[in-house]
């Protein structure tokens, strides 16, 4: 049967549960997906912001950036196998890569939205250039710059996935599609549901970080 | 008329010289990435030879299926939902189940129902696209000011006008938002299920080159993709150009000087 009865679901989901397997296998996805994510947030945001407040930066760079963004992640994952081989590396790299466009995009738009007025009055107030930017840029841009990560999040997953469905031996996208392979249905279910449930908790957990970071500024840019 | 990006193209032309040195200097950096000259020639002979135009409409097809049948079923399917409070309420907790999934989670559901042909793929890329336009639709539909449409009841205009002349149009921009979102995850979905499951496909040729080592041809493949995924976009931003230029003229945004 294609589509086995829930119990079966549940049965295989908790057995792979407590016997350590299925938190095994979401540990790998998570350390992969933390560490693409955490830095593709470093770097974009960075970038983002020189590009976003310098227009010659931002001139320099879009050619670039439009047409790397153009290209479909997955795409991604061949030539990284070129260059890093299969292990975690790849995966990260792949993860990094991807992330970094939807919050480099928004931190860019984030940053370029920045009411000059603000900028000027912070310059009347003798502020310097470095502390513009972190006091009144930064916070100012901040709702968009949010925005883009909540994006890389759900990309990072998709990404880890896709990852692991092409080329690991580890993680839950593997987890899934080795049970398909094998025709062990329940259990790929059961790795579904596994997913459904990460997906949720991160998005809380995103969402409970945000609304405490965010807590000053009601209203929401819109997407 | 818009400038020509001169600092951008210099620092492109600066990359690819840095490219075309290090991979030539260094014969170990070459074998896994030839110089851009290799790559550009590799990309000649694949243009050629027509093995990439047969990927390329074969992954084309399959993107214009799913996403064409996406869009006709999530936006009828959220403009349903956005106006019947009630079905929205009874098929919510499903919505909210489902969303959080990563959509490529499906691949091998479908596998196992589905096969691996054509059928597959354009169920995957169905599924995966449907989600942000369904989203925004619903979205879209419900943020609509109930004053628009009440008032275009005073005007005497029938359900159907109102909806046709004022909810429509007014939830556009929400919807069009929607669509272009699915777009980028169309491609993601059309080139990962033939990297997973395929004998044909651009996901399926990158990976291929990757594994008989064909590496400039790999780049080339590559850039290909990107070229092509460039110019949907652009293809999308003319269309939006036309049918919503009302929209986009009356809020743009203000430029930093």
């Amino acid at each position: 049967m294609f589509f086995p009865p829930l119990s079966k679901i549940l049965d295989a989901f908790w057995g792979g549960l407590i016997s350590g397997e299925i938190p095994g296998h979401v540990g790998v996805s998570l350390w992969r997906g933390a560490l693409g994510y955490a830095l593709a947030a470093v770097a974009a945001v960075t970038l983002g912001v020189l590009m976003g407040y310098w227009r010659r930066v931002h001139e320099a760079g879009e050619i670039l950036v439009e047409f790397f963004r153009a290209v479909p992640a997955p795409a991604i994952v061949p030539v990284a196998i070129v260059l890093l081989g299969i292990g975690d590396g790849m995966k990260v790299f792949v993860i990094f890569l991807a992330c970094s466009f939807p919050i480099l995009i928004n931190t860019i738009d984030g940053v370029r939205g920045v009411d000059p007025v603000l900028i000027r009055t912070a310059r009347t107030f003798g502020c310097s250039g470095p502390a513009i930017l972190a006091k009144v840029v930064l916070p100012a841009a901040s709702p968009f710059i949010v925005t883009g990560l909540r994006i890389a999040l759900a990309i990072a997953l998709i990404l880890v996935v896709i990852s692991e469905m092409v080329g690991a031996t580890s993680g839950i996208g593997y987890y899934i599609l080795e049970a398909q392979r094998t025709f062990k249905v329940p259990r790929m279910y059961a790795g579904m549901l596994v997913l459904a449930l990460l997906g949720f908790a991160l998005n809380r957990c995103f969402l409970f970080v945000d609304a405490s970071l965010m807590a000053w500024h009601r209203q929401r840019a819109p997407e | 008329m818009r400038r020509i990006p001169w600092l951008g193209l210099l620092v492109v032309a600066v990359g690819l010289i840095v490219w075309e040195a290090a991979a030539r200097a260094h014969h170990d950096l070459a074998v896994h990435f030839p110089p851009a000259s290799a790559v550009l020639w590799a990309l000649g002979g694949i243009v050629w030879s027509g093995e990439l135009a047969t990927h390329a409409l074969a992954s084309l097809r399959r993107f214009a299926e799913g996403y064409v049948l996406a869009a006709g079923l999530a936006v009828g399917a959220g403009l349903v939902l956005g106006l019947s409070r009630r079905l929205h309420a009874t098929l919510e907790p499903l919505i909210e189940l489902l969303r959080p999934m990563p959509s490529v989670a499906i691949i091998p559901v479908a596998i196992l129902f589905l096969g691996i042909g054509d059928r597959m793929k354009i169920a995957v890329t169905v599924y995966a696209c449907a989600w942000p336009i369904l989203l925004n639709t619903i979205d879209g539909v419900r943020s609509v000011d109930r004053m628009l449409v009440a008032t275009a009841a005073t005007f005497r205009l029938s359900p159907w006008q109102r909806f046709w002349k004022v909810m429509l149009p007014a939830a556009s921009p929400q919807i069009v938002t929607g669509l272009r979102v699915s777009l980028a995850i169309a491609l993601v979905l059309v080139t990962t299920s033939e990297m997973v499951v395929s004998n044909d496909g651009l996901g399926y040729y990158v990976l291929d080159l990757q594994r008989s080592f064909q590496m400039a041809e790999m780049y080339a493949a590559v850039v290909a993709l990107g070229l092509i995924g460039y110019a949907l976009n652009r293809l999308f931003l003319l269309l939006d150009s036309r049918v919503m230029g009302w929209y986009r003229g009356a809020t743009r945004k203000e430029e930093i000087p």
